[in-house]
Formats: C-alpha cells, structure tokens, sequence
C-alpha cells in the first residue's frame, strides 16, 4: 500500500526531526551553562556574584541531600501558599458572586474596586505584618488578599455577562433566583473564574515569598534571603530553581483543574464526563 | 445543458484538450484536479470548461463539492495536483494582478476607512496616486456608498462592508472576479438587493465572474451558466444554460421558465439538496 | 452638534452619578470612627479615619515628605516597565518573524514565567546594589512577561480570511506583517502593556521593601515597622496613585492607538481623516459626513 508506505517515512522524518531538534535544544543550553561556567573560571563573573553551573549543582546536592534543610522551608511556603489559596480564592468567588447578583450592590462597591485593582496588592504586606504581627497569620492573610482580587474581579465579571437569551430562557421557565445562580450563572462564568483562580495561584507563591522576605524567619523567601546576604549565591540559585520547579507544578495543577472543572472546553472533558454521564443514566433506567 | 468532458487523466490527451481550448476563453481548465496533503480527500476532480470573456458563472452545489477549492485554485491561492488551467491564455501558478477574490467575510481591516481599505491593492503594488484615490472614490460612488468613505468597517452594517469588499475588488483592475460566497453571511433581503446591484456592476465593468453559492435560485438568476458540482469526489457534474435576457428583475424569479431551470438543477443535484 | 455642550453634559451626568457614592462614603466615615474610638474593631488593625486624615495631611500637604519618595518609586517604575517591555516586544516581533527564533527561545521564556520573579529581589539586589538600578531590574524582569506573551499571541494569531486576501493580492510577506499583522496585533499588545505595567510597579515596591533607601516601599516599611498605621495607610494610597496614574496613562494611549475598537474614538478619527483627506487632495464636496452607526 504506498499510501501507507508514505505515512511511515513522513513518521519516520518526522521522528528525525524531533530528535535533531532536541539535540539543537541541547546544545544551546550546554552552550550557555558552558559559556557561564568558562566565564566564571576565566575571571570574567565575579564568582561571588554570579555563581558557577556546577556550583549550583553541588548546592542542589547539599541543600536537598546532604543536609536536607529546603525541605521544611519548602513544605512551610507550600502549605501557606495552599491554605492562602483556598481561603482567599473561595472568598473572592463566593463575594464576587454576591455582589454580581445585585446591580445596586455592584454600582456602590464598583468604584472601591477600581482603587484596590491599580493598588499593588503586594504592597499591604507590611501594613499586614504590622497589624496581625509575625508569624503564620499575617503571611496567610497576605496571601489570601493577593488570591482574593482575580477570582472576586473574574466571578463578578463573569456573573454579569450572562448570555441574555439564555437568561430570558430560565425566567420563561420561572426559575427561582438561586436556580438561576446555580444551574445558569454560575457554570457559565466557570471558565472566567479558572482563569482567575490560575492567575491567583501564580500571585499566591510571589504573595508568600514577599511576606517571608520581610519576616525572613522560615520558607523559601526568607532562605533566599540568608544565602544572599552570605553571598552563598549558588544556593539562592538552588532554591530560585526550586521555586521554577515549585511554580511549573502549580501550572500544570491548575491546568488539570480547569480541565476537570471546566470539561466542557476540551474535547476530551465531554468525551470523559459524556460516557460517566451514560453509565449513570442507564444505570438508573 | 451540456455535459463537461470527463477527464480519465491521461496528460498527453488533457494536454492537446488545452491547446484545442476556445482560443478566446478567459478562463480555461482541463481535467483540472486537486487532492490535499494527506491524500485521501480529492477536493475536485477533473474539472474542464471553458469561460468566454464577460461571462458570469455560478458554481453551485452542497458543501464539499470543491466549488471553493475550484476558486482559490484559479486566484493561484493553492497549486493544483494535476490537469491545466490557464487564465488569458497564461498557466496559473501563483496570485496574479489579473485575477480578484472576494470572500464570505468582508476581511476588511478595521483600523482603515472605507476608502483606505478600497486602496489597499494598490498600495500593496506600487505607491498611490492622485488617480487612484479619485478612482477609489468614485468605486465607492459607484457601490453607493460614497457618503462613507471614511467610515471605518465597525461603523458600517454587514452589508455595507461587503460593499466596500466588492469595490476593493474592482479597485484591484482585476477583469476575472472570483466570488466565494460574498453574500452567504447577510439576511435575505440585503442580500437580494446586492446581488440587483453586483451584476449592475459586473456588467459596467464588463468582468469575467464566477460566484460561489449554494443557493441554487441565486445562482441561476445571476448567471450566464451555472456550474453544477456535486461531492465525493467534488466534481462539476453537469454546465447548465440560463437562457434569461439582461438586465433581469427580481420577479423574473416567479416566472415558471425560471422554475424550470430550478428544477432542472435539482434534478442533477440528486435528491440529498 | 457641539463638542462643549456635550462634554458639560457628561460633567453633569458624571456629577449625577458620583453623589450617591459620595454621600455613601461620608454616611461610613462616622460610622468607622466610632466603631474605633469604642473599641468595636481595634484600631492597630484598622486606624480610625481621623488618623488617616491627620496623617494624609502631614504627609502630602504639611511636610510634603512623600513627594521625593513618589517621584523615585514612579521613576523605577517607568524605567523598569520601558526596558522590560522594550526587550519583551523585540523578542515577540522576532519569534513571530522567524520559527526557529521561537522555537529556541520559548523554553527559557517558559522558565521564566514559572519562576516567581519576586524570588530574584534578593540576587537582584546583590547584583545591581542597594540604589534604584536594582529596583528597576526587578521591574523590568517581572513586567517582561506578560508583554511578551500577550505581544506574540497578537502577532501570531492571525485571521486566516485576511491572510488569504493579502495573498490573492500578491502581497509579500514584508507587506502583510507590516500591514495586517502588525496592527491586528495592537489591542493585544497594549494589553499586555497594562498587566507589564501593574507588575512593574509591584517589582518596584516590593525591591524597595526588602532592601532600599528611598521610595514609597522604605517608607511604608518604616511606618508600619513603627506600627504607625495612619502613616501606612496614607502611603498606600501613593501607591494606589501611581498605579492609577500609570494605568490611566496607558489608557489613553491605547485609546490613542487602538481607536478603532473605541466608539468614541472612532467617530473622532474618522472625521479627521476625512478632513486631512479633503486638505491633501481636495474634496469636491464637504467631507462633514456623518458616521453610520450600524444596524
């Protein structure tokens, strides 16, 4: 069959072409860290600065197995960027849905909002620190003010530019208020509420780091911190790398969240819900 | 009603076909073929006809039958797998300054007025004269809507941004016109009205022009001969003559010889139309 | 119809509408104090609205100490955000120009949108010292991204329609970048500049509040520190105004640029051009046409 026949040698090409690519990505990452590492060793970085490759290496080695101490800094950033989350996101939906539910409500909290939305959020931190003192509760509120803006501004938003037919559908069924909110608004506004949550979750870890580095007692901030005013900079970079790490698992997370919650955007959501539903009904019938 | 010669694709017979072509057809096209990439799916298949200048032809058929990829193989926007096609006399193998397309979408840029967008084929060819903005101007009069000309897109209903289309066409100096669909998106009567007016136009300008379509009673009121394509593979099944005199009026539409036409392409297009 | 009655008319209309928030805001004034003054809430938490006034007044109108330190953090602001965004859009109009340009520079765009780019404050400050240059690099590392990606998405994203039209009118590659991809890519671009924007100043604040001098960020340290809240509060809001400023700033140039999605605007360009039009080549009758609005 040349039809297939030629299918083959386009995968086998194809196949090629990936790997003489990943070898192309290969090289210029080596290119650069070997660039660096030379530059370093010839004097031209300051190695007190600018920290060698392999001495970034060796600071993994040390920080996580030889003497294991990111660990606890870790799990305290994670669990206070988790609990921030959940407790200032859920606040931010459920107060932006009941604000979008009132058009009076919404006219008076309206220009309040615009005000906190150019306010760097951030910049509480230390008003927050201040009031609540240190410790877990002043990190944990700053964290649930940095999650609490993008979900509360999406779910508003989202509540308000409901499909106007569809709206006019529910009230000619007589649907009640609440109805209307749980089985129209809200699964409608879901997809611009994940993209609120998403954008929480990233501030959530910078909201975290900023509270430890002005607390710099326990977490990834505050251990940033102590290693650049040592100047031990291989293990600040040790630990910025663990927080790309830290920060790609939170994206991919909240990529797999938003395909569960939100199913109906992929095809492979409805094709997954659509057959769960089935074995539902027809176990019912 | 003619039946087009089927094509069995031997290329030393199609190639004596082409040269034996109407020596004054516009647009000619000899076991003219396309199959896409993957090549299972034969968009259109041995396509022969002949287009005599200031003719206006409609393709019509349900979709899938190749009558957009017939078009975007003679405006030189895809390369075709195998046959011939010449326009003026001149193989097809790349977009050409002799040749305009519209679209079902006005594709018009939004950050232009009317009248910038109406130049924008010139200004892609050479730099603007003072000629050329009179010319523009008066394209706009002529699809009346000179009031507008720096009216930018937004501000301007669907129907009058097919319009400014249709001028930015005739702006190219193209003399074969190839309409995909240009009035698909517009409710009926907007769309009436423009078709009165396109062929108006058309025949001011004495262009060449094929329309795509898959209304078939549009299609048969505007043309000189309507092309009828049918799917899997796309091929042009049968090349039906309207007899109807020019200029035609709406109410010819009513007329039971119009009818008959209707039902004479119906009956090619099989029952699933 | 004219410009000026108009623009009274929106005064009046706008007037109209802020009075109730007005009076709303003075009806909560009180209502805070005594919440304050009887110990309902505690006022380390939340200051009494008589002490932020106090304190307002003493900062921006009695000792006017705000002003040097508003002007420096806004200063690293919009130095940060204009390198930032300069190399952001440098590199998006390369990836959109060349594939392999894109396909090699996207992992480590990718890295550096998963770092958390406060997490470089410290080293950044360790590199560039304890002065504004370290400030504006942390704005201008955090603001990078979202220009940069919201500049490619805008110049990749292309209606295919449009592609098409170019092409079947012979234009060259050069032609349709410039003339299609370029200004269908705006609203996304300057999109992208309002987020770069807000992180910039966040970048800014947040390298002051960890090592700094001057600027609003070692101010509000300090106040808080001294568990003044008054003073805090007071200058928050400085923040609150740059970003307000920058972003308005932002606004109207976008307004400016992207007119075409802006109705006011619009009209406004349309009857411009119409007359700069009849100007240059002479219009045989008057341009003074009047936008359709459409159905």
């Amino acid at each position: 069959m040349p039809a297939a026949d030629a299918d083959r040698g386009d995968r086998r090409s194809g196949l090629g072409l990936q790997q003489r690519r990943a070898l192309n990505h290969a090289a210029i990452f080596l290119t650069i860290v070997g660039l660096w590492e030379l530059g370093s060793r010839m004097g031209w970085l300051d190695p007190l600065f600018y920290p060698r490759p392999s001495n970034i290496l060796r600071s993994f080695w040390l920080i996580y197995i030889e003497n294991g101490n990111i660990w606890p800094e870790i799990y305290s950033t994670a669990s206070l960027v988790l609990s921030g989350f959940v407790a200032g996101s859920v606040l931010g939906v459920s107060l932006g849905a009941l604000v979008g539910l009132n058009g009076m409500v919404r006219r008076f909290v309206k220009p309040y909002v615009i005000v906190l939305e150019a306010t760097p959020r951030i910049a509480v931190a230390p008003l927050l620190i201040a009031a609540l003192g240190f410790g877990a509760s002043s990190k944990i509120a700053i964290i649930m003010l940095v999650c609490f803006f993008p979900p509360f501004i999406n779910t508003l938003s989202g509540v308000v530019n409901v499909d106007e037919q569809r709206l006019e559908l529910f009230r000619s069924l007589g649907a009640s208020k609440l109805q209307l909110m749980r089985k129209l608004v809200l699964p409608d506004a879901l997809p611009v509420i994940m993209a609120g949550e998403r954008l929480a979750m990233t501030s959530a870890l910078s909201g975290a780091l900023v509270a430890e580095f002005i607390q710099r007692d326990q977490g990834l901030g505050a251990l940033i911190m102590t290693y650049t005013r040592n100047l031990n900079m291989a293990s600040s970079f040790a630990c910025i790398f663990t927080l790309t790490i830290l920060g790609f698992l939170i994206f991919r997370f909240m990529e797999w969240l938003d395909r569960r919650i939100a199913f109906w955007n992929s095809e492979e959501g409805l094709q997954r819900v659509g057959a769960r539903r089935r074995k539902r009904m027809e176990g019912l019938a | 009603m003619n039946m087009p010669t089927q094509n069995s694709g031997q290329a030393d017979t199609a190639d004596q076909a082409a040269d034996a072509g109407a020596k004054d057809a516009v647009v000619a096209a000899r076991g003219l073929s396309k199959t896409f990439a993957d090549g299972t799916v034969v968009a259109l298949e041995g396509a022969s006809f002949d287009i005599a200048p200031g003719s206006f032809v409609s393709l019509v058929g349900p979709s899938g039958c190749g009558k957009s990829t017939l078009l975007r193989l003679i405006a030189g926007l895809i390369d075709k797998s195998s046959g011939h096609l010449k326009v003026h006399g001149k193989p097809v193998d790349a977009p050409r300054t002799d040749v305009g397309m519209m679209f079902q979408r006005a594709t018009l840029l939004e950050w232009r007025t009317a009248i910038e967008n109406v130049l924008l084929p010139t200004e892609i060819k050479r730099s603007l004269t003072k000629e050329d903005r009179r010319n523009a101007a008066e394209l706009l009069r002529m699809v009346g809507l000179h009031d507008f000309r720096f009216s930018f897109p937004t501000q301007l209903s669907g129907g009058m941004q097919q319009r400014v289309a249709l001028a930015r066409l005739l702006q190219t100096g193209a003399d074969v016109l190839l309409l995909d669909e240009p009035f698909g998106a517009l409710d009926e009567f907007t769309r009436e009205r423009l078709n009165v007016e396109l062929m108006r136009i058309v025949a001011e300008v004495g262009a060449t022009t094929l329309f795509v379509t898959h209304n078939i009673a549009e299609a048969i009121f505007l043309a000189d001969q309507v092309f009828v394509m049918t799917p899997r593979p796309g091929r042009i099944a049968s090349i039906v003559e309207v007899p109807f005199e020019r200029p035609r009026s709406p109410s010819l539409q009513t007329s039971p010889e119009f009818n008959e036409v209707v039902a004479e392409v119906r009956d090619i297009l099989g029952e699933d139309h | 119809m004219s410009d000026r009655r108009s623009s009274s008319y929106a005064l009046a209309y706008w007037a109209l509408r802020a009075l109730p928030h007005l009076l709303l805001l003075l009806a909560l004034l009180p209502v805070w104090e005594l919440a304050v003054s009887t110990g309902f809430i505690t006022s380390i938490l939340v200051p009494p609205p008589s002490e932020i006034i106090a304190s307002i007044w003493e900062l921006y109108v009695l000792d006017g100490t705000i002003y040097p330190h508003f002007l420096i953090t806004l200063t690293e602001t919009v130095a940060g955000f204009a390198i930032g965004a300069a190399v952001a859009i440098t590199l998006a109009v390369c990836s959109a120009l060349s594939e392999t340009f894109k396909r090699y520079v996207s992992p480590y765009a990718i890295v550096l949108n998963v770092t958390p780019g406060i997490a470089l404050t410290p080293v950044v400050i360790a590199w560039f010292g304890y002065g504004m240059g370290s400030k504006v690099a942390l704005a201008a590392i955090i603001s990078f991204f979202p220009i940069f990606v919201n500049a490619l998405t805008g110049l990749l994203q292309v209606d295919r329609d449009s592609e098409e039209m170019f092409r079947s009118l012979g234009a060259s590659d050069r032609q349709a970048f410039l003339k299609l991809r370029v200004p269908a890519s705006l609203p996304l671009v300057f999109a992208g500049l309002k987020i770069g924007l807000t992180t910039a100043l966040i970048g800014a604040v947040v390298a002051e509040f960890a090592q700094a001098t001057a600027g609003v960020g070692v101010l509000m340290n300090r106040f808080s520190f001294q568990l003044d809240m008054g003073s805090s509060i007071a200058t928050l809001l400085s923040m609150t105004l740059i970003g307000l400023l920058l972003f308005y700033a932002m606004e109207f140039l976008d307004d400016r640029v992207v007119f075409w999605r802006r109705e006011g605007r619009r009209s406004v360009v349309s009857r411009a051009r119409a007359r700069r039009w009849a100007a240059k080549f002479g219009g045989h009758e008057s341009p003074e046409t009047e936008a359709a609005s459409s159905k």
